[in-house]
């Protein structure tokens, strides 16, 4: 037996239950997605593009749901990467208490999303919640919120859980980073004179690079499937103002039975994660390249 | 040669795979949504007499968390659509969520032959003359609960006759600095919403049965009905007067009703199951908490039940025996008072009950009481979730205009037409 069958035979199960849940049920979910498919029993008919045609012409909801689905993407990434990196610097100080404080802010990781969501969700309760008792505590009751109760607040207030349970994975990224530059170039611009803000402004965090490009690939990739904190803390209320993608689709498709128009709400996600991942990869492999 | 054979044997024991794990045919595998307080003593305490009627078989049950039901169907539909049903699982009992079903489900007829219950009940649940679940317990959607020591502390004379005396009397409550009106709609159960509503709606004239038949067959728009708006012009007056608490959107239902058994709250309105959660939190009826229909109600009766339903493909004398059983006194006996519920077992002992479900039963056995299948068993399962995100942009923007109702109407072509 040839060494190439034998690689091939040893890596056939993988290949095959791959192309079986990934590729296989894409596809089905493809066909789905083009059927009025709306009983728990029966298959539906061809319906062509109508599914697409109605999510983009006259669903309020999904509308709604992409916006957000954005909003909470840029909020996550535009705070979870600098916050990880900022952390990242201060580990990289050798500051007092160093070790303790690794651990706090890996500490998120560790936690389920159900754990999360039900601490946050106590957290942010406007009546008993420890953000609002604090602030009365103070004497700044004043600035108390609705937090999740309201429909202007509730997206943030899941960004805000998200961004502490993933800025850990963020920090650690970077603090390997870092950690990974040579000695030398770092003892080079202190000899050439640079103060410790100028050698991570200027040589330290530039070199950080791959290091962003890997918690970005990461982070996108997650933003865009977001589930179970929005479902949890939130349900997508009030109304719909933190519904996002991933909470409309299981709710057109599981609490509504619309199985097709449910499916192509997946397949629009699985497009617009594959037009944002797809250039991140062959950047990135470019730049493995160089 | 002796390594490819290696190879192929390894290749083989990484493609077998997981077996089917079918259950014995001594266990029933059952999914149900009891697990607050109250239900899950119910349930748990049913299993074990159906056990003792049947020592041979044993129960696998999988309760699933979520008042309502909805995280349960939603797991249910996933098995059923990958060919793997369970013996048999529970869903709300009416006509329109067991038709969102029935492709699936088998008739039982014949197997709830005999079965003593009103012809009205009957009627709830049959899909084309053709009944799919058994209903185990009757429960009242139209309840005002409240605290009796509050309302004895701030003289409110019990019970409230009308919508208008209520709102007076909510208007007094939250002057002495307490919540009137205790609501729990949040973590994705805003269809609780759809309970008030009912509740307010029934005690408006044109509400109640006549309204609510023709709404939840689809033939009434709500921008075209009056009374719909005179229903939200209620709900927004407890809004914007701060009659209800202001999170209830973070409170599921039973966190709600906390607000009213810990005496931060004087009034709830929510069905009878409620009553199985004071009791577990060692609260007496009629002694800690009080209950009336919803004011100007007590002659409509909304209600709905539970019901346990076999999915098709299961053949299995043990799920027969299990429907069959359900439909005994002795279930409706052993299940209903620890819940809170009312038998429909006619001939059912009356003295297992305490008076509030006798108060319950009362009204739903009388003749003069309109009865009106709830949210949870007249419309198609769908009606729950669109409706409860439209009543929950409701509450959060209580304004009464072209837009909200536009939205409710969008909201019924969901449900109804599309």
């Amino acid at each position: 037996m040839s060494k190439r069958v034998q690689i091939l035979l040893f890596i056939l199960p993988g290949l095959l239950l791959v192309g079986l849940f990934v590729y296989g049920f894409t596809a089905w979910t493809l066909q789905v997605s083009f059927t009025n498919w709306r009983d728990v029993g029966s298959a539906g008919d061809f319906v062509g593009l109508d599914n697409y045609i109605r999510l983009f012409s006259t669903d309020r909801v999904f509308k709604a749901s992409l916006v957000n689905t954005l909003k909470l993407t840029l909020v996550f990434i535009g705070v979870t990467i600098p916050l990880g990196l900022f952390l990242a610097v201060l580990l990289d100080l050798n500051l007092k208490g160093r070790q303790i404080f690794r651990l706090i802010f890996l500490l998120p990781l560790s936690f389920s999303f159900v754990a999360s969501a039900s601490m946050w969700t106590w957290m942010f309760s406007p009546q008993i919640g420890s953000i609002n008792t604090l602030l009365r505590a103070i004497g700044l009751g004043s600035l108390a919120q609705p937090w999740i109760t309201s429909d202007k607040q509730a997206l943030f207030c899941i960004a805000i859980a998200y961004v502490w349970q993933f800025s850990g994975f963020s920090t650690l990224v970077y603090y390997a980073g870092i950690s990974g530059v040579a000695p030398e170039i770092s003892e080079a611009a202190k000899i050439d004179g640079a103060s410790t803000l100028q050698r991570y402004m200027k040589v330290i965090i530039p070199m950080q690079r791959p290091a962003t490009l890997t918690v970005l690939m990461i982070l996108l990739m997650y933003s865009l499937r977001v589930f179970d904190l929005v479902w949890l803390m939130t349900g997508g209320g009030p109304g719909s103002s933190s519904e996002i993608l991933s909470t409309f689709m299981f709710r057109t498709a599981f609490n509504r039975n619309r199985f097709g128009y449910g499916a192509s709400v997946g397949i629009v996600m699985f497009v617009i994660s594959i037009l944002i991942v797809i250039p991140f990869f062959t950047r990135l492999r470019r730049s493995e390249y160089e | 040669m002796k390594r490819g054979v290696v190879l192929l044997v390894v290749l083989c024991f990484l493609l077998t795979g997981a077996t089917a794990l079918s259950s014995s045919p001594n266990e029933l595998v059952v999914y149900h949504w009891w697990t607050a307080g109250g239900e899950k003593e119910a349930i748990d305490v049913l299993f074990e007499v159906f056990i003792d009627e049947h020592p041979e078989y044993s129960i696998v049950q999988n309760p699933v968390a979520g008042g309502g039901g909805g995280i349960l169907r939603a797991q249910i539909k996933t098995m059923i659509m990958a060919g793997n049903p369970p013996d048999t699982f529970q869903i709300t009992y009416g006509h329109g969520m067991i038709s969102s079903f029935v492709s699936v489900l088998q008739p039982i007829d014949d197997l709830i032959e005999g079965y003593n219950i009103p012809e009205d009940v009957y009627e709830w649940g049959r899909v084309d003359g053709v009944m799919y679940g058994v209903p185990l317990n009757l429960m009242q959607n139209n309840c005002l609960w409240y605290n009796v020591d509050l309302v004895e502390e701030l003289g409110i004379e019990m019970p409230i006759k009308s919508i208008d005396e209520f709102l007076g009397i909510c208007a007094r409550v939250k002057a002495e600095g307490y919540i009137p009106l205790a609501v729990g709609a949040g973590m994705g159960q805003q269809f609780w919403l759809g309970t008030l509503f009912e509740a307010v709606n029934s005690a408006l004239p044109g509400g109640g049965a006549d309204f609510f038949n023709d709404y939840y067959a689809g033939k009434t728009i709500p921008s075209e009905s009056e009374v719909f708006a005179e229903t939200l012009k209620v709900l927004r007056t407890l809004l914007v007067n701060g009659f209800i608490n202001d999170d209830y959107s973070a409170l599921t239902w039973d966190q709600g009703s906390d607000l009213m058994a810990t005496g931060k709250a004087v009034f709830y309105v929510m069905g009878d199951w409620a009553k199985g959660h004071f009791t577990s939190m060692n609260m007496v009826p009629k002694v800690d908490f009080g209950y009336q229909p919803f004011p100007g109600t007590d002659d409509v009766f909304i209600g709905h039940a539970d019901c346990f339903v076999l999915p098709i493909g299961v053949d299995r004398k043990i799920a027969k025996d299990w429907i069959q059983f359900l439909t005994t006194v002795k279930a409706a006996n052993t299940f209903c008072p620890i819940k809170g519920a009312a038998p429909f077992v006619l001939d059912a002992p009356l003295d297992v009950y305490d008076d509030i479900t006798k108060e319950i039963l009362g009204y739903f056995r009388d003749d003069g009481v309109v009865k009106v299948l709830s949210q949870f068993g007249a419309p198609p399962e769908s009606y729950l979730d669109v409706f409860g995100t439209a009543f929950s942009e409701f509450f959060n923007t209580p304004e009464i205009n072209d837009n909200t109702l536009g939205n409710f109407d969008y909201a019924y072509a969901e449900v109804f037409l599309f």
